[in-house]
Parts: structure tokens; C-alpha cells; sequence
């Protein structure tokens, strides 16, 4: 059976951020793959709830996961504008690799369990699922094993 | 030759609205869903969106302010139709919020255009279209009419179904979107005393006949059902076929022998029996022996019950024979039933059940159990209801509850006795200090009957017809008299 939902988004999530070894990603690497992640997102669930849903939802995301990792918290509450997201790419960078690859994680799946919490599980795989199946540094290192 | 172009009727899934629309959805229309806040329109729209988009044809829902879509999503996933599985291959979701927000409407028609274009939907929904209406107030009348009249043809042209789903609160409100659009279906609340009743109507459908008038309908877990409006069938043209045509020559039996005699050999088929009577006459255990005599005879029957408290309850018998599968069984208590509804519900339980014979006990229960707004109504609903069952060829026996009144004579708080083709009318009387059960055969058309007032007894749950009441006069004035040739004294009034 294929895991569906909610593991699905608990294991590919951290992996897609892991830090990976062979390649060396520091806090940079991180940040720029936690920020691509979200823009795929973005992107995918801009056209159906509208980018006024998508800010919301990252908003209400960041703040939850500022809890937790207070060095998120922005100055002023910008959803997902370019602004914010700059603001937070610099503050991802500047932490050490593993911290920001946890709380890239966690700010991902925060928003994804929101969504789901608001349009399911069936749908939000239906939306974003295909995101969790795209190339890793690690899928991509087993394929060329 | 002359071929004239056929318009396919689409299969909209919603249950009875392809009835009221004529046949179904026109293919290529372009259509508006209009009425307040909570009516039902994006229920509406997703229902038929989910009943006609497929992987070849899909469907495109472009959602523009109005409600949020990650509520909308939300909230439509409760209903059955929903199947996230199709989300992304048949159906798309698109939203224009942002477009709508700058008052552009070119640019609004552009990104409607080029999605159009991009996914060739074969249905296409702008909700709410309200939203562009308002941001358009800011732009001179001409834009938007250019907008609406773009939109319109565009559509039309890419050969896709639309349906604009707008909050068009006024019925006066005049607007060129009203013009351009092929069908207008509007969905109303209405709210009367504590109860609330949706209804719709189809007020514009091009090229086909639709059903006149307001239906209402009902929203459940599995989306809106529509109820249409009885309609009695006009047999102006079939009138002089219908006469030379024989009457059924069937008679049905009443369980009753002795009533069966005084109806002049049962009750023709088809007819309509009214049995009036003051309340514990024994109207219910005549309509339950009709309905037991049938089945008996192998003649399922459906029971329409109208208990307004679970401690009324039905008798042994009517049970039995529901556990049996003998007889069908409607019996509810909504507080915003329409008389279409329940018609509705009998016509396809009548169906199912093969039902020859149809009991409604009683027309008092069940006007207290419709929605108060149907009961100014409720004599002409009535009309519609025997008119319906009678086109089905089921015998139907109504009970009605009747105020013993000594003054005047009637068999009806409804002045329904005019509808029905038989009436038995049931009376309390006193003689000799007893209180004394009467019955009598008031109508059957086009048959002889008996003209008898009988006492009647109830014996085992069964009505046993006792003799003619010979020896008194005025029996229904409520202070009888002995006949002045018996010689004795008339009893004393109580």
C-alpha cells in the first residue's frame, strides 16, 4: 500500500531538506531549498484558493512554527510577501545547517497540515502530492548508486 | 435540406431539475445561478459540475472573491458528489481574486480567456459573478455590459456550458447580464414562522418548455434535490378520446363487506375516497382494513402517516405489514415539508412498491406537518396531489378530522370534498343516552349507493356495519328524534 497523506508528508518533507553529506549543504543550500520547496507550493495553490488563502495560511504557519523556533519571528506580519520571505531566508542562513533544516521542515509541514486541516488530506495530496515524489539530492544520489 | 441544429440536453445529476428545466441542461448555454447569500448556487453548480466534467470534457471553476475558496473546498467536500480524485484531472479550480481586485475587467476577460484556451473545459463556472459586478460599478455601465456580452459570446463560441453564479438580491434589478444569459435559474429561502423552505424556479430557459413556477427543493449530505411541482396534465384535446374510452369496471373491496354493499360493490378503481369524521370515529382502522384487504388480495399499498408525536402511534397491523414489505411507509415530522415533497416521496415509494391502493391518514396531520408557508396554499396543493395520484391509477382513501358541528353539513375543513370522487362521512349520535357511532355513503360518482345512515361498531379493530338507523330522524343535527309513525317518544336530549 502506498503511504498516502499525512506520512507521506512527515517523511518527504525533512528528506527534501535533509543535509546532506555527500554534497555539503550548509545554512545557504538550506535556506535556498526550503524557499524553492515553498515557491513549488505557492505555486501549485495559488491558482485554486487564491494568493490571499496562501498568505493566511503561510502566516498563521509562521507563526505557529516561531514557537518553537523563535528566530523565525518577522517583524511584521507580511504572510508570504517578497519582503517576508527575504527576511526570513536571511534569518535561515543564518543559522547553523541542522537548525535550519529542522525548522524549514517544520514550517512546510505546519502549513501543509493547516491546508489539510482545511481541505483534507485527499485534496491536499490531490494539489501537492506530486511535490513530494520530485527529485532529492538523496533520491537522485540512490538513482546514480 | 433543411437540417436544423439539435441542441443536446445535458444530464445535470441534480435529482428533478432536469424536470423543471425541460429535459436538462442545453449544451453550450450560458447560464446564471442567481439568489441571496446561503441559497444553495455554488452547491448547485458543483453538483453539476461533478456530474458532467470527465477527463475529455472538464470542467473549469473560477472562483472571484465571493467566499474564500479554502472554505468553499472545505465545506463542498461534505457532500457526496465531491471526489477529490477529480480535482486536477476533470476539474480545475481557478481563482481571480487578484484580477477581479485591480476593477480591470479586460483583464479579468483575459485570464478567463487564456485559461479557457489553455484547458478547452467543456463547462465553465464564475462564482461569484457578483464580485465583478461590484468592482465594475466603479467603470462606466458600457464596460461591463461589453464585459458581460464578451463573456457571453466568448463562451458560447469556445462550446462550453457556463453557469454565473451571482447574489442578485433584487427581483427588479435589471441588468444586461439578464439578456445575454440563455437560462436564469433563481434560489430562494423563505423563511415563515420557525421553519425555512428553499425553493426554485427556472424564470428563463431558451428553446425549451420549462416547468412553470416555484419548486422547492432540499439540500442533504448528498447534495440538492429538487422537488417539481405536481403538474396536473391539461387533457383539453384528450377529453372526447378519454369518453369514449370505458371506466375501469374494477371495483376494489374495503375489507368491509357491508360498506363494500353500501358503496354499490366496493370502490371503483382509481377514485378517491374521503372518509370524514369526528376524531375517534374510526376513520384510521377503516383506512387500515382497506389497506390489510389488499394486501390480502395481493394489492401492495403505501400508508402516508402524519403522527405528530412518536406516542401516536401506528397500530399493530400497519407494523406488521410494513415488516412484511406488504406496504409502504411515509411518516415524518420535518418541520419545512412541502406538499411536493411528499408527493414526491409517495409518487416513488407508489412506483416501488407496485402500490395499488394509497392511504393518507389524515389531511389534518399532514397540513399541520407542511411548512407554514404552504398552507395558504394548501387547497389547491391538495388538488394538484389527488390529481397526480389519480394519473397513476392508484385508489386512494383520505381521512379527514371533522369538527362535529350539528349546524351545517361538511365533509371538509379543506372544501376538498368537491376533489374527490367518493366521500363516507363518519358521526358521534346519542340515542337513548348512548353515544352511537353513524356512518353513511355521501358520494360516489357515477355509481348508485346506498343512501343509508348505518351504526357502526369497532369489533377486534375491525369495522363491523350495524342496521340502517330506521327509527330516527335528525341524526345529523345531533338531537335525533323517533320517527313520529313508531309511537314512542323521541329520547330526551342530554
Amino acid at each position: 500500500m502506498t503511504k498516502r497523506g499525512k506520512e507521506m508528508r512527515r517523511d518527504a518533507v525533512p528528506t527534501m531538506l535533509a543535509p546532506d553529506t555527500v554534497l555539503g549543504p550548509d545554512a545557504d543550500e538550506v535556506a535556498r531549498a526550503v524557499f524553492e520547496r515553498w515557491h513549488q507550493i505557492a505555486e501549485r495553490l495559488e491558482p485554486v484558493i487564491g494568493a490571499r488563502g496562501v498568505d493566511v495560511l503561510f502566516g498563521r504557519a509562521l507563526h505557529l512554527t516561531t514557537k518553537r523556533f523563535p528566530w523565525l519571528a518577522t517583524s511584521a506580519a507580511l504572510g508570504n510577501s517578497a519582503e517576508t520571505l527575504k527576511q526570513l531566508a536571511a534569518r535561515f542562513e543564518s543559522q547553523e545547517a541542522s537548525v535550519a533544516t529542522e525548522a524549514g521542515a517544520a514550517l512546510l509541514l505546519t502549513f501543509t497540515e493547516l491546508l489539510a486541516n482545511m481541505i483534507g488530506e485527499p485534496l491536499t495530496v490531490r494539489l501537492l502530492g506530486s511535490l513530494w515524489k520530485q527529485d532529492t539530492p538523496h533520491s537522485r544520489l540512490e538513482r546514480q548508486a | 435540406m433543411n437540417e436544423k441544429v439539435a441542441i443536446r440536453r445535458l444530464a445535470t445529476g441534480v435529482p428533478g431539475l432536469d424536470t423543471i428545466l425541460g429535459g436538462g441542461l442545453p449544451e453550450y448555454s450560458f447560464n446564471l445561478i442567481a439568489g441571496p447569500p446561503g441559497c444553495g448556487k455554488t452547491t448547485l453548480a458543483h453538483q453539476i459540475m461533478f456530474a458532467l466534467a470527465t477527463p475529455e470534457r472538464p470542467a473549469l471553476f473560477i472562483t472571484v472573491l465571493g467566499e474564500p475558496p479554502l472554505k468553499m473546498l472545505r465545506y463542498q467536500q461534505q457532500f457526496s458528489f465531491f471526489d477529490t480524485d477529480r480535482i486536477g484531472t476533470s476539474i480545475r479550480f481557478i481563482n481571480l481574486s487578484d484580477e477581479v481586485a485591480t476593477g480591470d475587467l479586460e483583464q479579468v476577460l483575459a485570464r478567463i480567456t487564456s485559461e479557457v484556451e489553455a484547458t478547452s473545459p467543456a463547462l465553465v463556472v464564475v462564482d461569484s459573478f457578483r464580485a465583478v459586478m461590484t468592482e465594475a460599478h466603479q467603470q462606466p455601465a458600457s464596460h461591463l455590459q461589453h464585459f458581460v456580452g464578451q463573456l457571453g459570446v466568448r463562451l458560447s463560441a469556445w462550446q462550453a456550458t457556463t453557469f454565473l453564479i451571482g447574489e442578485y438580491l433584487s427581483d427588479t434589478e435589471n441588468h444586461p447580464i439578464f439578456t445575454v444569459a440563455d437560462g436564469l435559474l433563481s434560489l430562494k429561502q423563505s423563511v415563515h414562522r420557525n421553519s425555512m423552505v428553499r425553493k426554485i424556479q427556472v424564470l428563463k430557459m431558451r428553446g425549451q418548455p420549462t416547468s412553470p413556477g416555484v419548486h422547492t427543493f432540499r439540500i442533504t449530505g448528498t447534495g440538492i434535490e429538487i422537488f417539481p411541482a405536481a403538474v396536473v396534465p391539461d387533457d383539453s384535446g384528450a377529453l372526447a378520446e378519454r369518453r369514449t374510452m370505458p371506466r375501469s369496471q374494477h371495483r376494489l373491496t374495503t375489507g368491509v363487506p357491508a360498506l363494500d354493499a353500501m358503496l354499490g360493490g366496493g370502490l371503483p378503481a382509481g377514485y378517491s375516497l374521503l372518509v370524514a369524521g369526528p376524531s375517534g370515529s374510526g376513520k384510521t382502522i377503516l383506512a387500515t382494513g382497506f389497506l390489510s384487504e389488499g394486501v390480502r388480495l395481493g394489492e401492495p399499498g403505501v400508508m402516508v402517516a402524519f403522527e405528530q408525536t412518536p406516542s401516536q402511534s401506528r397500530s399493530p397491523t400497519i407494523d406488521d405489514m410494513v415488516r412484511a414489505g406488504h406496504i409502504g411507509l411515509i411518516n415524518t415530522r420535518s418541520p419545512d415539508l412541502s406538499i411536493d415533497e411528499i408527493v414526491h416521496q409517495l409518487i416513488t415509494l407508489i412506483h416501488q412498491m407496485k402500490a395499488k391502493r394509497v392511504v393518507i391518514d389524515s389531511l389534518s396531520g399532514f397540513e399541520l406537518a407542511v411548512a407554514p408557508t404552504f398552507r395558504e396554499d394548501f387547497r389547491e396543493s391538495l388538488f394538484r396531489m389527488v390529481a397526480s395520484l389519480s394519473g397513476l391509477g392508484v385508489t386512494v382513501l383520505m381521512t379527514s378530522e371533522l369538527e362535529d358541528r350539528y349546524t351545517d353539513l361538511r365533509f371538509s375543513p379543506y372544501g376538498s370534498a368537491f376533489l374527490t370522487d367518493a366521500i363516507i362521512v363518519q358521526r358521534y349520535v346519542e340515542i337513548d343516552s348512548h353515544l352511537r357511532r353513524v356512518m353513511a355513503v355521501v358520494k360516489v360518482r357515477d355509481s348508485v349507493h346506498s343512501n343509508e345512515i348505518r351504526q357502526f361498531s369497532v369489533v377486534d379493530g375491525k369495522v363491523a356495519i350495524g342496521d340502517p338507523v330506521l327509527d330516527f330522524q335528525g341524526l345529523l343535527g345531533g338531537r335525533p328524534q323517533r320517527t313520529p309513525d313508531n309511537g314512542s317518544a323521541p329520547p330526551e336530549p342530554a
